[in-house]
């Protein structure tokens, strides 16, 4: 799967997250708690929701994790394989 | 003069729950009465599901058995500490130390090593049951206690040690509170307030024994420990462990429960999450979902009604052994959040202010720190509250958040972001007092919207439309309290880790 549609996915699951969370300017480099503005509910939201997604599992993860959306991006990409 | 509320309302929970069930709700004195009930109904049940382990109520009890002989040595006057993530292992310890004649100190499991070391002395622990995952914790106990044993959750004695019967008004565990406005403090709870906090979660639904819970809260919070596990263990049924959050819904497919205790930041998040994915992610068995430890807004009250699940409110405290009231009517009442249970005794201060007294509550906090805690033998919740016609409970706000204008009146936020929240389109608010261009002090609303109740909306113009209805909103209120600057906030506002949010402080 290529990064943009990966990335697409996530806008998608960003705005079903129902707290607010602006999903349509987000980019790779946006940091998910200063500019997405992601709480710990919503961390976890996109945690459930990717997995629901993609299909992967998670390790162990925390917040502090990913800085940015790209992160996220890349932690999927190698996942998929 | 304050108002007094205190009569018997064990038969007005009656009606909402199955008759032959409803007469199984029995009152007991200690923990140790209840399980040994537990273990002569319930012998063969499953009681917990952690993992790989499927632990019957018999083999909880020799499990318990085997940890209790480890206690023997160990005076009755000191507590035993809990040090463990939610876990087989923490229920077990729990249940040996209640039921050898100790009190169990919950332990958060992320407290630091000086931390534990402190609430070990101020709680003066003899022993210390910990995870083997949380050793490092305890290098300070170590060091410098070496009178308390510690013990790890899988250390068995090769003898089993009998169940010990503590009297009611023995402590029984000891709950730290959140601490979101000051010090955390130690709640020291009786058998008694135990026991009635276990059964208080029996009332207001139709199916109570014989239940499948999904545990997801903290153990060591009372909304965990007592509504979650003692109560699950008291009517026989199931509890399953979710060891992590993030894997709440996968535990849900395999597990299927039947009711579910939750914060309501996860109710909402478990509805978004079934819209996204077109199917129920907490399964078409769950038929109660408990709901507390924050506001709950009347839109997921009726949004869980539509999928025919009931999602009741109710209010509680770590200092009343959780919980003091329940909503058995949350669709026709949603912004209550219920009747007191049985043995709840009420006082209303002139200020609006709620004061407890009941067997729930507890003995006093550790160190007795908090003599303000009391006013004339009542415990002062520092909640504002009103009480309607039919005996239904109103939380409106919280005695130190009041705002108090330079007019001299006086505004409960809470209170007036409850009127904001009851818009479908406002998922959360804040109102607090801000400064305008010109240095006077006004009072200000953020609010979060929830954008699934705006797709009829197009994008560019929800900001304004939010406005203009809140607008509306605001010219209903009480002119003092309204609102003069309204801001639609692009992301959620910073929250604690209990998941409530951190209110702004401008002004002190």
């Amino acid at each position: 799967m290529k990064r943009e549609e990966i990335i697409e996915k996530l806008r998608g699951i960003l705005a079903s997250a129902g707290d607010g969370t602006a999903p349509v300017s987000v980019t790779e480099e946006s940091n998910l708690m200063t500019d997405v503005g992601l709480s710990s509910v919503s961390m976890l939201y996109m945690v459930i929701a990717i997995e629901e997604e993609f299909g992967i599992r998670f390790d162990d993860v925390g917040v502090g994790d990913f800085a940015t959306l790209g992160d996220v991006v890349t932690y999927i990409g190698n996942k998929l394989g | 003069m304050p108002k007094y509320y205190d009569f018997e309302t064990r038969d007005l929970f009656r009606k909402y729950t199955d008759a032959e069930q409803f007469e199984k709700i029995r009152e007991y004195g200690t923990v140790t009465e209840m399980w040994q009930n537990c273990i002569f109904g319930y012998a063969d049940r499953v009681a917990v599901i952690d993992g790989d382990e499927t632990v019957t109520f018999a083999r909880l009890e020799e499990d318990a058995a085997r940890m209790r002989a480890l206690f023997s040595d160990i005076p009755k006057d000191k507590k035993i500490g809990i040090l463990a993530p939610n876990s087989y292992g923490f229920v077990k310890a729990f249940i040996a130390a209640v039921t050898s004649g100790h009190a169990a100190v919950a332990l958060p499991p992320h407290l630091d090593a000086p931390t534990v070391f402190g609430c070990s002395m101020i709680t003066e622990t003899g022993a210390i049951v910990y995870d083997g995952s949380l050793a490092d914790r305890l290098a300070v106990v170590r060091e410098r206690r070496p009178d308390v044993a510690l013990i790890k959750t899988d250390d068995a004695a090769d003898e089993a040690a009998d169940a010990v019967s503590a009297s009611p008004d023995d402590p029984c565990a000891v709950v730290f509170t959140g601490g979101t406005t000051g010090k955390s403090k130690g709640a020291v709870l009786s058998n008694d307030a135990v026991m009635q906090g276990t059964v208080n979660g029996c009332y207001g639904y139709p199916d109570v024994f014989g239940q499948r819970y999904l545990l997801i809260l903290p153990l060591t919070h009372v909304f965990g420990l007592i509504r979650n596990l003692m109560t699950s263990l008291y009517t026989g049924s199931t509890l399953f462990i979710c060891r992590n959050n993030k894997d709440m819904f996968r535990d849900v497919a395999v597990f299927r429960p039947t009711i579910m205790v939750m914060v309501p930041a996860l109710a909402e998040m478990a509805l978004n999450l079934s819209r996204k994915f077109g199917k129920n992610m907490l399964g078409d068995d769950l038929k109660t979902i408990i709901c507390g430890a924050a506001p709950v807004s009347p839109f997921l009250i009726g949004e869980y009604d539509k999928i025919g699940v009931k999602l009741l409110a109710g209010y509680g405290l770590t200092e009343s052994a959780n919980l003091v009231s329940g909503n058995p009517e949350s669709v026709s009442k949603p912004e209550s959040v219920g009747i007191p249970f049985p043995h709840q005794s009420i006082r209303v201060n002139d200020d609006g202010e709620l004061l407890l007294k009941g067997r729930n509550m507890m003995l006093g906090y550790v160190g007795g720190a908090g003599e303000d805690a009391y006013e004339d033998g009542w415990f002062r919740t520092g909640d504002l509250c009103r009480i309607d016609e039919d005996g239904y409970l109103y939380i409106t706000g919280r005695t130190k958040e009041i705002i108090v204008l330079p007019s001299g009146e006086n505004v409960s936020p809470a209170e007036v972001e409850a009127r904001f929240n009851a818009a479908p389109f406002i998922q959360d608010s804040q109102v607090f007092e801000d400064e305008n261009e010109l240095g006077g002090r006004i009072l200000a609303l953020e609010v979060v919207p929830r954008l699934s109740e705006l797709s009829g909306v197009a994008p560019e113009e929800r900001g304004a439309f939010i406005v203009a209805e809140l607008e509306k909103i605001n010219e209903t209120l009480p002119p003092f309290s309204r609102v003069s600057r309204i801001t639609v906030r692009e992301t959620d506002f910073e929250r604690t880790p209990a998941m409530k949010i951190v209110r702004y402080k401008k002004f002190s």
